[in-house]
């Protein structure tokens, strides 16, 4: 078979759009924006661990209290600083983020051993603050612990008599876990690219040639129409790829440069790594032009067939979303199918589970039988009186 | 040469074209001449392979369009009714695209597409992009790609339509050359001058159907009238409709 036409038209497709000041902008754009969202996501997360490590407690009337402020300042990574007069109104103006208040009864009734009250002023709405507050009332527990066996010992009785429960606090969701959430966000961008960056050509190089006027006269070479449709998917194959690519590019440059190690994350994303992600998601490359050609060829208008393309990347993206949020589990059947495959196996590949070649290869497979079942039907269409003059 | 059989074609319950024939030889210019949505424009994608006839057949250099559209296509240069050009490429790319197409390349295309250009009087302007364009300049730019695999039949859709005197000229000239050339030009126009100038033979069209064939003078002859704006007008009927 000889395909020198269908890259002619491919060639073509891509000079054509990369002209296109929009569809270069949206290549740039899909593939900056997943890496710039990574990295502000796992610095807020990593800002809020050393926010809640290193905390400084504004406090006011620490004269009435001298022995919880001592003590507090005796914590690793505890400043004390002095509160503002009106706490309540402070935090609440959102001045301060919280203030530890020491009653002026403090000293008397913790030296009559009678419980000497203190004001934990928050806000609860405010996230940023939850850590801190957190980590606060756990030191004020701990006091409050600690003080209380001490007395019980002067007094001759065991501490422990008071304490018929004992709490032992396991955190499932540690800074490292959380951060694996954030990775399996890169699939998620991964996949949008591949929609998007392709998006632009396969729609324009569809229904906007018809709309253009322009598919009448190209129907009119002699050129096998598959090989037309061959070579305008295979140029938005290759714009998709591209932008594929490029996310995990720049992915991997943008984690690179953050501290991750800070958050207990031991996953690397290098070349080999990004090499087996993009294998594993680079089926979808293949795939989502496919569609998008098919699907545009519907379409009346340029503008028709862009608001197909958004419900088109809405579809790709949600195993994405959802996997964030709930696992998408590890079922053998899902690796075989198009899209969850490519989800599940690159979540295998960021926990560091290589998947076996086989799939690679099964995956590659059915996106090659999708595209070309795709491509056959968006052929039949371009025979279409209806599709060509789009009537 | 291209012969047009009896052509049919409806779409949906409107019948566009009831019953075409004509016969267009090498070495003439033959019109398709008729009002607007006579069934010229449905006669030509026929002839073109885009549209298929209900009925009737056609060829084209002796190929079947129906049965073997591809060889039909290789023989034919045409400009449809609309130019369809891509605002973003030049002419040089336009017309190098369809070249290459039609599986021409080096330097026997940069030769060519250089004369097509002199012909035309798109030096100066081959290596914009056609995006700014006038109606007049994108015309010729369709004409130079329709063109450049030297096509031994060539068919032009209202060629001239809503261009400025300068630009009809060219056009004209290029279908004087084509002529001398022993090509077969086949056009459509509903402007009489147009194709009382260029034509050797004029087809009337009128409701889908021919109503009349012949050369200028015939037609004056058939019609006794003394010039061709009322002589078609009186085989088209007065609003066009009735034939």
């Amino acid at each position: 078979m000889n395909f020198s036409r269908l890259l002619v038209v491919a060639r073509k497709e891509l000079m054509d759009s990369f002209r296109d000041k929009r569809a270069t902008y949206t290549i740039v754009f899909s593939s900056l924006f997943g890496p710039i969202l990574i990295a502000f996501m796992f610095t807020q997360l990593a800002g809020q661990e050393r926010a809640a490590q290193e905390i400084k407690i504004p406090v006011t009337g620490k004269e009435n209290g001298p022995i919880l402020i001592h003590w507090l300042e005796q914590q690793p990574g505890v400043e004390i600083v002095d509160g503002p007069k009106e706490a309540e109104s402070a935090v609440r103006d959102r001045t301060v983020e919280f203030v530890l208040v020491v009653d002026k009864k403090f000293a008397e009734k913790f030296s009559d051993s009678r419980p000497a009250p203190v004001q934990l002023v928050s806000d609860s709405t405010r996230q940023s603050s939850r850590p801190k507050v957190r980590r606060l009332q756990s030191l004020l527990n701990h006091f409050n612990s600690e003080m209380g066996s001490l007395r019980l010992m002067v007094r001759g009785v065991s501490p422990l008599i008071a304490s018929p429960i004992k709490i032992e606090e396991v955190e499932v969701s540690s800074a490292g876990q959380r951060a694996a959430t954030i990775f399996n966000f890169i699939p998620l961008f991964v996949i949008a690219a591949a929609f998007s960056a392709g998006m632009q050509i396969a729609t324009d190089a569809t229904a906007g040639e018809r709309e253009r006027g322009s598919l009448e006269p190209l129907l009119i070479n002699p050129v096998p129409r598959w090989q037309l449709v061959g070579g305008k998917w295979l140029a938005a194959a290759i714009a998709s790829l591209g932008g594929m690519a490029a996310t995990l590019a720049f992915t991997g440059f943008t984690l690179s440069k953050l501290s991750l190690e800070d958050l207990g994350v031991r996953f690397h994303l290098g070349v080999p790594e990004g090499l087996l992600l993009f294998a594993a998601l680079a089926p979808m490359g293949l795939l989502a032009p496919a569609i998008q050609v098919y699907l545009a060829c519907f379409a009346k208008s340029f503008k028709e067939a862009q608001s197909y393309m958004a419900f088109v990347l809405l579809a790709a993206m949600s195993p994405g979303i959802i996997s964030t949020f709930v696992p998408l589990g590890d079922k053998p059947w899902m690796k075989l199918m198009p899209l969850l495959g490519e989800y599940v196996m690159s979540t295998d590949i960021l926990s560091g589970k290589i998947p076996v070649p086989m799939l690679f290869v099964a995956g590659a497979l059915s996106a090659v039988i999708l595209v070309a079942i795709l491509l056959w039907l968006a052929t039949r269409l371009f025979y279409s009186e209806k599709i060509i003059f789009g009537r | 040469m291209i012969r047009a059989q009896s052509l049919r074609k409806s779409f949906g319950n409107v019948v566009a074209v009831q019953d075409v024939s004509f016969t267009a030889a090498n070495g003439t210019v033959t019109g398709l001449l008729g009002p607007n949505g006579a069934g010229k424009t449905t006669s030509l994608r026929m002839v073109y392979g885009l549209v298929k006839p209900d009925q009737g057949n056609i060829q084209v250099d002796g190929n079947d369009v129906a049965a073997n559209t591809s060889a039909a296509q290789a023989c034919l240069g045409v400009l449809p009714d609309v130019s369809g050009l891509y605002p973003r490429l030049t002419p040089r790319e336009h017309v190098r695209y369809y070249a290459n197409l039609q599986g021409i390349s080096g330097a026997d295309l940069e030769q060519r597409m250089q004369s097509w250009f002199d012909l035309l009087d798109l030096k100066s302007v081959a290596d914009r992009r056609v995006g700014g364009f006038s109606h007049g300049e994108r015309t010729k730019v369709a004409l130079a790609r329709a063109l450049i695999h030297n096509p031994q039949n060539v068919v032009l859709d209202e060629p001239t339509n809503g261009l400025d005197v300068v630009s009809t000229r060219a056009v004209r000239e290029v279908i004087r050359r084509l002529k001398s050339e022993n090509r077969c030009v086949v056009f459509s126009s509903h402007v009489m001058q147009e194709v009382s100038a260029l034509c050797d033979r004029i087809v009337v069209i009128a409701r889908g159907r021919v109503v009349a064939e012949g050369s200028s003078e015939e037609l004056l002859a058939l019609t006794g009238n003394t010039n061709l704006e009322d002589a078609f007008v009186s085989l088209v009927g007065p609003q066009g409709e009735a034939a």
